[in-house]
């Protein structure tokens, strides 16, 4: 049994006005335990307003979603118990940042959960551990912090509530490479250190294309296409048709193939690319 | 009249601490280069090098704590000249929401030339023409905020260019922006300075936009690190990547493959001079056997 | 849902009410609201709702928009209405319940009571779907610019209106996203005691503020940047000028007040 499921999950804004509009339409997807998940889509494609349903923020208009089997909506309960199972951070710390210090400010799950204080404080400690944050951070002002810094404070703030599931929509957007480069290496440490499963939600297929064991391809509300990094890096006609961005050195290789050169097309990675050239270049430089 | 549009000379500045003790470090550090009437010019940085202060400091809304600020020889300094200051040098800020102000598109571009004193079928004309530039004249009249954040942001330039600046000063436009909005405002960006020969200083963390530009300055730690030609810049992958920047992914693997003891040269930019060289040197016995 | 709030909302259009000078709409408001509370029977008050139709046909604004406008009122026309039915013993008397009386004078007084009201909400929506927040500050600027001779600084008040307006649908937006984070976090916004979700609120409206501010700053660097330097030398885009159309409007309003006061003195009131 997958630890997270849709069932035709369908879901439409301001149905009965002229403004309806159908956001995601009869999704099917699973998400396995330990399983780091990448889910890529432009703006519009849906892949925002999916994964709010995942902990139960927007009520599905029709189908189901299942965290191990059972449905988040059938009781209160259940639905409350989504939140904190399935932890959801959104793009902008901006938008959740509120309190005086770091500390409290991470703590607002954990105690939204009715945990007690010692535990809270070890679940604080350690999210912060996770992120990097340093206890000379832990006592400033939220909005003292840079850029980079509110964003890991954010995610730990979610973090904390120690879901079985850790969900970040475009955990990258507005960072410069290094925060970029960050963030991304932190989550993977995060799910190595506790087996967590991790989804990241991105328009860009860097950010993922490094480390996801499987990506969900949203387009149009749909699920587009859903495999691994290398099978969605090889359908290069899919990716363009969404509009997504094929990666250079793939494009590369494609280009050269079509002149005529005997190279593989389905890498995507600089360190691989090189390793084929390499063996087309110094067979070819010999023959000369 | 200088040819030298903007010019900064020995420019050091530092933002305000909190409280009257703290000293925070210098922002920009004894900062010179200038730029030319109808140059692209690309400000390449990490967050926090120092490299947004520059736009603030470009058009007198922030006065350098030492050295000095010129736009088209006029002193930000002198009080008296801000007014033409800003009309001369233009600056796009990264947020689109939070520089529009009107609630109907038309109405925001005309925000700066209704400040000029322009008359109006003057005022008319230049929003429209404004509009048209950046591809925004079929939306003259929707509500900005239900707009697209690309499209946001090319009415702002359009509010920008519809006072007639002679540069453009746009710090990290494409920040807040998705793949799709991002293309839309480079490519509106490299049109103004390409067919209307607008002066463009544009300032991002984004390599692969800063590529297009036809010279680059890269800031790190509140200075300049390099500035040059994009092919002289990249060329110094080792530098770039140090000052937390990434590097072209045709110009890596060009590395990449040197490093395997495959010949290639140090200036490759693009995915097509990649192939174009690779072809020309190793396809050649490809011809040859088939 | 809170994006479901309509006030201040304009929706862009090519009709003659849209076309109409913006400071001719907004006096013809005000004449119009006066003229609702002036009318005495059903008969003044079926012109002001024939006046009324009128205008929203001729704007192509739909009834059903115009219905949302009054949403938000019902729960006041409701109790207004029945207190008039309670307190009012005019008339003939229907029903007896002990003190309490209902007579058809109430029932008139009643009926007439929300309409009334309901005229002057959609009067009022009427003004702000047509014209654009931008035209209407304008036109309240130049119609209160005589202040300025007793130093009240009309230009700024009228910058702040159209910046406030401009803001309304952005701000909606941002406490959308505030509260949707927050709940991810597992805050209850919406169960407890009224001081539970006072304070339930806190974690809401903190990022606001703090995000407003920031805004506000950018804001004010971005017309800075635009040369804005207050109300002096300013020129505008869009010139107000008198046209048939808005004589005709006048005209047609003239012709109500006639009426109006023409049935006020031959008909009964029935207030």
């Amino acid at each position: 049994m997958p630890l997270l499921e849709t069932q035709n999950l369908s879901y439409v804004y301001s149905e009965n006005t002229p403004f309806r509009m159908v956001a995601i339409d009869d999704v099917n997807i699973s998400i396995e335990k330990g399983e780091l998940v990448g889910i890529i889509g432009h703006t519009g494609s849906g892949k925002s307003t999916l994964v709010q349903h995942l902990n139960g923020l927007l009520e599905p208009t029709s189908g189901k979603v299942l965290l191990n089997g059972e449905d988040i909506s059938s009781s209160k309960a259940a639905k409350r118990a989504a939140r904190f199972r399935v932890g959801l951070c959104f793009q902008y710390p901006e938008y959740q940042l509120f309190e005086s210090t770091v500390r409290k400010d991470i703590a607002f799950g954990p105690h939204n959960m009715g945990l007690s204080a010692p535990e809270i404080e070890q679940r604080v400690n350690r999210a912060a551990a996770f992120v990097g944050l340093r206890p000379e951070h832990m006592e400033k002002s939220p909005f003292d912090l840079s850029g980079g810094e509110k964003r890991r404070v954010a995610i730990a703030g979610v973090m904390a509530m120690e879901p079985e599931i850790l969900i970040l929509d475009e955990p990258t957007a507005g960072l410069d490479p290094r925060g970029r480069d960050t963030i991304l290496q932190m989550l993977l440490d995060y799910r190595k250190t506790t087996g967590n499963t991790v989804v990241i939600v991105s328009h860009s297929m860097d950010d993922v294309a490094q480390f996801a064991d499987r990506v969900i391809v949203m387009n149009g509300g749909k699920v587009e296409f859903c495999g691994s990094v290398h099978e969605v890096f090889c359908r290069v006609e899919m990716l363009e048709r969404v509009g997504l961005d094929v990666p250079q050195v793939t494009g590369i290789l494609m280009e050269l193939h079509k002149r005529g050169l005997p190279v593989r097309t389905d890498i995507y990675t600089v360190e691989a690319c090189a390793e084929e050239l390499a063996r087309v270049a110094l067979q070819r430089g010999n023959g000369v | 009249m200088t040819e030298n549009i903007l010019e900064f000379q020995n420019v050091s500045f530092r933002y305000e601490g909190s409280s009257e003790k703290e000293q925070l470090p210098l922002a920009v550090r004894d900062v010179s280069f200038s730029v030319k009437k109808g140059d692209f010019v690309a400000i390449l940085g990490h967050n926090g090098s120092g490299k947004s202060t520059l736009a603030k400091l470009s058009n007198s809304i922030l006065l350098p704590e030492s050295g000095k600020v010129l736009v088209n020889g006029m002193d930000t300094a002198d009080e008296s000249l801000s007014y033409d200051i800003r009309r001369t040098v233009g600056v796009v800020f990264q947020n689109p929401d939070n520089q529009i102000v009107a609630s109907v598109v038309e109405e925001d571009v005309a925000f700066g030339p209704e400040n000029l004193g322009v008359p109006p079928e003057e005022i008319r004309k230049r929003v429209d023409n404004a509009l048209k530039a950046v591809g925004m004249y079929e939306y003259r009249k929707h509500e900005p905020h239900k707009l697209s954040g690309g499209q946001k942001q090319r009415v702002a330039i359009a509010g920008m260019i519809a006072m007639l600046p002679e540069c453009i000063v746009l710090d990290e436009p494409t920040a807040m922006l998705d793949p799709r909005g991002r293309k839309e405002v480079m490519d509106t960006i490299l049109k103004l300075n390409r067919e209307m020969g607008m002066t463009v200083v544009f300032i991002t963390h984004f390599m692969e936009e800063a590529v297009r530009a036809s010279r680059v300055i890269v800031m790190d730690n509140a200075e300049i690190l390099m500035d040059g030609t994009p092919r002289e810049v990249f060329r110094q992958a080792d530098r770039v990547k140090a000052a937390g920047l990434d590097v072209p992914k045709p110009a890596e693997l060009a590395r990449a493959l040197q490093k395997k003891g495959v010949p290639m040269p140090d200036d490759i930019l693009t995915a097509s001079e990649f192939t174009e060289y690779f072809l020309k040197r190793f396809g050649e016995s490809n011809n040859a056997t088939t | 849902m809170i994006k479901d709030i309509t006030i201040g909302q304009y929706f862009p259009g090519n009709s003659v009410i849209h076309k109409l000078d913006p400071r001719g709409k907004l006096v013809l408001t005000f004449v119009y609201i006066i003229l609702i509370f002036l009318c005495r029977n059903f008969a003044a008050l079926g012109v002001m709702l024939l006046y009324l139709l009128a205008v929203v046909l001729l704007s192509r604004i739909s009834l059903k928009m115009l219905a949302k406008s009054l949403k938000p009122i019902l729960l006041i026309v409701l109790i207004t209405s029945l207190l008039q039915i309670l307190y009012n013993d005019d008339g003939r008397v229907l029903w007896e319940a002990g003190r309490f009386q209902l007579t058809t004078g109430g029932i008139f007084m009643a009926i007439f009571t929300a309409v009334r009201i309901a005229a002057l909400v959609a009067a009022s929506s009427m003004l702000t779907y047509t014209t654009s927040p931008t035209l209407l500050t304008d036109a309240i600027e130049r119609l209160f610019s005589p202040l300025k001779a007793v130093h009240i600084n009309v230009h700024s008040i009228a910058m702040m209106m159209t910046i406030a307006l401009r803001f309304i649908p952005t701000l909606i937006d941002e406490v959308d996203k505030i509260m949707s984070a927050q709940k991810a976090r597992g805050a209850q916004l919406d169960t407890g005691s009224i001081l539970q979700r006072g304070k339930a609120l806190v974690p809401v409206f903190i990022p606001l503020f703090v995000n407003s501010f920031t805004r506000a700053y950018d804001l004010a660097f971005a017309m800075e940047c635009r040369c804005y330097r207050g109300g002096e030398g300013r020129t505008r885009l869009k010139v107000m000028k008198l046209r048939l159309r808005d004589y005709m409007a006048f005209l047609i309003t003239a012709l109500c007040i006639v009426a109006i006061a023409v049935s006020n003195y031959y008909l009964t009131a029935v207030i």
